[in-house]
């Protein structure tokens, strides 16, 4: 799991790169297309993910304690979390699209769908993961002796929050 | 300190820290806050790798590769930006 984190890691790194590099060889386009995005939403998403990995890793401590069910709770806490992201992104994909700020319309909006785009399919995936986790908590079918599985989905969660924190200041706030 | 109450202080510094983020942008736009906004991603990362992720326990080789990705990538941005 340990060497996925790290490839998914890499690659995210080299996509947050372009787009630090393009930024800096066309600053005043960057400038310009960012005042068109909202970093309140921005800082919304940003607790939203958080506070899913609060809830996840609260879900693990219970895993731990053996108590499946607590931490089904919490997981179901933690998708709700994650469910304000998911409104929130896809609110803003529709307005930028409703005003005709596409992936085709500048450098700063073609590697600002690429970026948020892939992490917003990651935060998919982990949301897919958590809800099977729950599920499969709600049966007992973890507890201290048998959590390896899970602590590995609760890490694919963590690892789109420490993806976040970094992509979250270059897109929506670094001028 | 029990667990619990460990995720919960790091969530409270994350959700402090995520807010600096914005006020310092709201400051203006000089080198020196941009190296401050990194700055504070990186503190992020590390409360999400240590805290979260539990890399404290974890052996020194993994937790430094997954600590330094975030110090690596916001020195090379910071670079980048203000020097390029």
């Amino acid at each position: 799991m340990w060497f996925f984190i790290l490839a998914e890691l890499s690659v995210f790194a080299i996509l947050i790169l372009v787009f630090a590099v393009t930024q800096a060889l066309k600053p005043q386009m960057f400038s310009e297309s960012r005042l068109l995005l909202n970093t309140s939403t921005g800082l919304a998403m940003t607790l939203s993910l958080l506070t899913a990995g609060l809830f996840a890793a609260l879900a693990q401590e219970q895993v731990r304690r053996s108590r499946s069910r607590h931490g089904a709770v919490f997981l179901l806490m933690a998708l709700l979390a994650a469910s304000v992201y998911v409104v929130l992104k896809l609110t803003e994909y529709r307005h930028l699209l409703a005003s005709g700020l596409g992936m085709e319309h500048n450098t700063f909006f073609t590697l600002y769908w690429i970026l948020t785009g892939f992490h917003f399919l990651h935060v998919v995936l982990g949301m897919v993961i958590l809800g099977w986790l729950a599920e499969r908590c709600r049966r007992g079918l973890y507890d201290a002796n048998t959590r390896s599985g899970f602590e590995s989905g609760v890490l694919y969660w963590h690892m789109v929050d420490l993806i976040w924190v970094m992509l979250f200041p270059l897109v929506y706030v670094l001028s | 300190m029990s667990v619990s109450r460990v995720l919960l202080v790091c969530w409270a510094a994350l959700a402090t820290l995520s807010v600096c983020t914005v006020a310092l942008a709201h400051v203006g736009a000089t080198s020196l806050l941009t190296m401050a906004i990194l700055l504070v991603a990186v503190g992020k990362a590390w409360l999400i790798t240590d805290g979260f992720m539990e890399m404290r326990h974890a052996p020194r080789l993994w937790r430094r590769l997954m600590v330094s990705w975030a110090l690596v990538l916001a020195t090379v941005v910071g670079l980048t930006l203000i020097f390029l």
